[in-house]
């Protein structure tokens, strides 16, 4: 038996005897793919944050890859961070965490880049009223831990991007 | 040289190696310091700190942020041993076990409740440990002045009790079976496994359940260890009586005989003036861990065949750790005799202190002993993390604080006791700026301030942001805050009547020569509406069913140490691109960034890569430390210090200096000459010539403008020099001196330059002239610069939940020079938000009722999240904010930046407390406050 699951949309496969390994240590160990940090290991920094989806839902989530075991991913598809600027070209929330010095040490922007990523994408299709805005981005981000910036500069590079998606009614691209 | 900032660069960046020459007792050291490996065997991302802004002097992103908005390999816990070109792919995992008690002996392991799939391929005990890896001596350096009365006390050869070994305060970094560990979380053992299953199944079995494998028996302890309690030398102890008596310039074999006297003195000068407000206060706190989100990581494989340590680390000091590392293995029995040492020195994932010598990187070299000739990784998880990282110091301060009825202070007396825990690592230094601190912003006639670091079982406490600062200032300004409400004085008032002016003295008495500015900046906090509205604010909130108060503080933060050496080169590459290379390291605080702007105006480019870490700069300056003639500066040889640990203060002046200076040494040294030779001239002064859009311009006319790339490769074309490197030493004022270039003899505040010429890796010293450095007895003032700031605080507090919340923070900070606005902005609200985190969430117990009983994670320990501080960047009646007001700039200042990245968070703790006192009318003087202490306090 094995698990089968992609990740940044190559196949994996795994013996079922790791069932019970940390997404974390397989992206790390097997993978080489070091861009997802770990830091506390029980899934309340959130700096290990990858997004799964799993069918039959096609919309993906942020995962906890510390506290996630393989056997729970079977059928998903995993992206991590290494997936988010395509051809060279940086993600509009990267590029914006860059302009706006959102991190200082950089250890947990990996995870708030995963998050407000899925946050952006998932506002264009259930956008929130403009009133709301700040409460859908705190509920997005609000429980990241950052120990460098004060959090400031996260928000403030997040926010002209998620009223952009408002405004256009459509995924930043 | 402009780049699309979305672009990511493809990376064909060589390795950065520099190297040095270390002597030890055994021979020499050949140390190294290379740069991160090559992204090619691990992805195709680009490389760390190839990123130039585009315009000169001014910074548009991180220099290192590309690399960590993507995810690439930056910290030391991203490698493995594959990821290292050169070494063996198979890697080994070290895992320490951490002693329980101190109250029983050790006697040994028992792992046969272990899986067989979980067992170690080898277990070391501390009793396999040769003498000088199983306690080496040790060097934590850190303050001149400190760091005399060491030296004399060793070479008087006071030996004292055994505990007191002055420079090697360490106790078995694996304790022998048979004796009582001294200290919680000691290592008692290494498991080292041969393979990542066994490592990862070992880590699940024995995971909170230590007690199943360590035995222990009762205590028959015939060579008695030191006992907590004794403090680490030295103690630190400012008296001051007027202008008569003081530390700065009182004989120092005599001063601590006639504190006694003095102290006398001012007790009966107290006892004449009965109409002087006495007002004594206590202070607790407890410890604090810096959390900062890489858990401690490196590995190490010591190459037999070569005598070589290669090192992978992220760490605030590599001059410290290296220098230890050598001691551990410049024994004659050491395992294997070291010939070399190569450190790849990562961007560690926050500092703030904690890694500022941390005892990990001695782990992870003793483990380097026993993996057989493979790469071994220590990787700490949190728990560990929690369980042995350096802690800020817990901290008991009592004192009294006396003011005449005209508002002047007139005594501050404080007694600091911090809580070291195990090792000594830099907590005597701690205390002492402490002290230092205790004096607050204020010129007080009389002090008595004593301060010492004590040991105890607890974990160990060293450098952490603030360095003594928070502990101390929350003490002061709480106790003035009192003041001033039992004697119904304005607080603003109160601070103002005592303000230090260039020209007054500290507590230790030396004199403040640098512009402060306080008065300025208490204006400013005071006509703000979050102090001037206060009332009517509180009101709203009141209306509103909540309870608001206000809370000011200041607080006099000093940057740097009593004499600071640094060190930088700056090289011209053959494409024309500029490096920067510093001892200094970027925790995250930007020094990076800022080293790679602050050349802009004067070579007309940024640097396109920026390496921090250079540790082995120092040995290429062919500078000395030795003075046996004591002729100091007169030796153009000497300087007073090499290079010291990577604090973020210290970027804002003594980084930047080091490196504007050494542009300009590069000017003068090889791009002036270069310039002269292509534009035919047979001489070439620095006024006549200025950079426009990058191009170097003839002002006199009739020569073609130079690009960077032209410039490069003449120079590289015709073997002139192609990079400088210089050392600066700062002591209350720079050391100077003349240097003969290439295009004449140029004054700068520098004691050492070199000019790297062709491939040679070691450059060419200029041997410097008619050289003014500080003198010696100005160390003893302690410190020299300061970075004031004045907060006032807003808070809410729930009486039902005793729960807090930050709704404002005005910051009033004296910056001088803003080199990057977005960094210090950067640095000010992290410092906000660490400081509420501190106050308010932080709750961190001793002993086994902490983490020390290694169960302790996130999930018991809070720091601040989003939710928990301010994040509008405007003052705001309806929102929450935190508003930093930087002071402009001004002639005082001299161009000159000063080390913010501690200052703001100094004031913010005293503050929070004094606006609680305002709401609810308790005053809370222990750290943390936390929910059931405002309802115990409101109880009461």
């Amino acid at each position: 038996m094995t698990i089968s699951f992609t990740v940044n949309g190559i196949p994996q496969e795994v013996d079922d005897s790791r069932a019970e390994d940390r997404l974390i240590d397989y992206l790390h160990d097997d993978l080489n793919l070091t861009g997802t940090k770990f830091c506390c290991g029980i899934g309340v920094c959130r700096a290990c944050t990858v997004t799964v989806s799993k069918p039959p839902n096609p919309v993906p989530s942020p995962v906890i890859s510390c506290s996630t075991v393989l056997a729970t991913i079977d059928g998903s598809a995993v992206s991590t961070i290494e997936s988010v600027a395509q051809d060279g070209m940086l993600d509009p929330v990267q590029q914006a965490f860059l302009g706006h010095f959102a991190f200082q040490c950089g250890y947990c922007t990996p995870g708030f880049v995963m998050a407000a990523r899925l946050f952006l994408d998932q506002l264009a299709v259930n956008p929130v009223p403009a009133d709301q805005l700040e409460d859908a981005i705190h509920d997005a981000i609000g429980a990241h831990i950052c120990r460098c910036t004060g959090y400031v500069r996260y928000y403030q590079a997040l926010r002209p991007l998620a009223e952009a998606v408002l405004a256009r009614g459509e995924v930043v691209e | 040289m402009t780049s699309d900032p979305s672009q990511i660069p493809s990376s064909d960046a060589p390795l950065i190696s520099r190297r040095t020459v270390l002597t030890g007792m055994l021979g020499t050291v050949a140390v190294s310091v290379i740069g991160l490996p090559s992204m090619a065997r691990v992805n195709e991302q680009g490389q760390v700190g190839r990123a130039a802004s585009p315009v000169p002097g001014i910074a548009n992103q991180r220099i290192d942020g590309l690399a960590k908005v993507t995810g690439q390999k930056v910290y030391a816990r991203d490698f493995h041993a594959r990821d290292m070109e050169g070494w063996p792919d198979q890697q080994w995992h070290g895992l320490y076990l951490r002693a329980l008690t101190t109250q029983q002996a050790f006697m040994g392991l028992d792992l046969s409740s272990l899986p067989d799939a979980a067992q170690p391929r080898r277990v070391i005990l501390g009793d396999q440990l040769s003498e000088g890896l199983r306690a080496p001596r040790l060097r934590f350096n850190r303050d001149l002045a400190i760091d005399l009365e060491l030296a004399e006390r060793d070479r008087a050869q006071r030996t004292g009790p055994t505990f007191d070994r002055p420079d090697a305060v360490v106790f078995d970094l694996i304790v022998q079976p048979g004796n009582a560990p001294n200290f919680l979380g000691q290592a008692v053992a290494l498991l080292v496994f041969d393979n990542t299953a066994s490592f990862r199944a070992a880590l699940r079995a024995m995971q909170f359940q230590d007690d199943k494998f360590q035995r222990y028996a009762p205590l028959d302890r015939s060579d008695p260890a030191p006992e907590p309690g004794q403090a680490f030398f030295p103690e630190t102890t400012y008296v001051k009586f007027e202008d008569e008596f003081n530390y700065a310039f009182a004989d120092p074999d005599t001063y601590l005989e006639r504190v006694p006297e003095y102290r006398a003195k001012i007790a009966a000068f107290l006892s004449e003036h009965p109409e002087f407000h006495r007002r004594s206060f206590t202070s607790q706190m407890q410890a604090m861990d810096p959390m900062f989100m890489e858990p401690e990581t490196g590995l190490v494989w010591q190459d037999t065949a070569t005598g070589t340590m290669n090192l992978v680390l992220g760490t605030q000091s590599p001059d410290h750790d290296i220098d230890n590392i050598l001691s551990m293995y410049d024994t004659p029995d050491a395992p294997f005799p070291l010939s070399g040492i190569n450190l790849t020195s990562c961007y560690p994932g926050g500092g703030f202190g904690g890694r500022d010598s941390s005892p990990f990187s001695l782990m992870l070299a003793l483990a380097g002993a026993f993996s057989e000739g493979n790469p071994i990784r220590l990787a700490y998880d949190r728990f560990e993390q929690f369980r042995v990282g350096l802690k800020r110091h817990a901290a008991d301060l009592s004192g009294e604080v006396v003011v005449a009825p005209d508002m002047a202070i007139q005594l501050i007396q404080m007694d600091l006791t911090f809580d070291g825990g195990g090792r000594k690592n830099l907590s005597p230094y701690v205390a002492s700026l402490a002290a230092l601190c205790a004096g607050g912003s204020y010129t007080v006639p009389f002090a008595d301030i004593h301060s010492e670091a004590i040991h105890t079982e607890n974990i160990s406490g060293g450098s952490q942001r603030g360095f003594g600062g928070p502990q101390a200032f929350f003490a002061i300004e709480t106790a003035l805050d009192e003041i001033a409400l039992e004697q119904e004085w304005d607080p603003f008032e109160l601070r103002r009547k005592n303000l230090l002016t260039p020209g007054d003295a500290t507590v230790v008495g030396g004199p403040v020569a640098q512009e402060l500015r306080l008065a300025e900046m208490l204006d400013i906090a005071e006509a703000h509406p979050a102090w001037a509205d206060r009332d009517q604010i509180k009101a709203d909130y009141a209306r509103r069913g909540l309870t608001y108060g206000t809370g000011m503080a200041m607080s006099l933060q000093a940057y740097g140490t009593s004499g600071d050496g640094m060190v930088a080169a700056i090289l011209i590459e053959p494409d024309g691109f500029l490096t920067v290379q510093s001892a200094a390291v970027d925790m995250g605080n930007g020094s990076a960034t800022t080293l790679g702007v602050v050349i802009g105006d004067i070579l007309g480019a940024n640097a396109t890569q920026v390496d921090m870490g250079g540790y082995t700069l120092w040995g290429q300056t062919g500078l000395t430390n030795d003075d046996p003639e004591g002729v100091r500066w007169d030796n153009p040889d000497w300087t007073a210090k090499s290079v010291g640990s990577s604090s973020a203060c210290l970027t804002g002046l003594h980084q930047v200096h080091t490196v504007q200076q050494t542009a300009h040494g590069l000017m003068a040294g090889a791009i002036l000459p270069a310039a002269r030779q292509i534009w035919g001239l047979g001489s070439l002064a620095s006024s006549e010539v200025q950079w426009l859009n990058s191009l170097l311009v003839y002002r006199p006319g009739g020569k073609p403008p130079l690009s960077w790339p032209q410039i490069a490769a003449f120079v590289h074309d015709n073997g002139l020099p192609r990079g400088a490197l210089g050392h600066a030493y700062f002591q209350d004022t720079w050391s100077e001196a003349d240097f003969p270039t290439g295009s004449g003899t140029i004054r700068l505040q520098l004691d050492g330059l070199s000019l790297y010429q062709g491939e040679a890796e070691t450059p060419v010293r200029i041997i410097r002239q008619n050289t003014i450095g500080p003198d010696a007895e100005s160390k003893r003032f302690a410190r020299y610069v300061w970075a004031p700031c004045v907060n006032v605080v807003g808070v809410t507090v729930d009486q039902t939940t005793g729960r807090v919340q930050t709704e404002t923070v005005l910051s009033v900070l004296n910056a001088g020079r803003v080199h990057v606005p977005q960094l210090v902005s950067g640095q000010s609200q992290g410092g906000v938000a660490m400081a509420i985190s501190y106050t308010l969430l932080e709750d961190m117990p001793p002993g086994l009722a902490g983490p020390a009983d290694g169960r302790w994670n996130l999930n018991r320990y809070h720091v601040a999240r989003a939710g928990d501080v301010p994040l509008g960047t405007r003052f705001d009646i309806a929102n929450r904010s935190q508003e930093l007001i930087v002071l402009p700039e001004s002639p005082g200042d001299g161009r000159a930046g000063r080390g913010i990245a501690e200052a703001v968070m100094c004031s913010v703790p005293p503050a929070i407390s004094n606006a609680l006192r305002d709401a609810i009318g308790v005053r809370y003087n222990d750290l943390p406050i936390t929910p059931a202490a405002i309802l115990k306090g409101l109880s009461q």
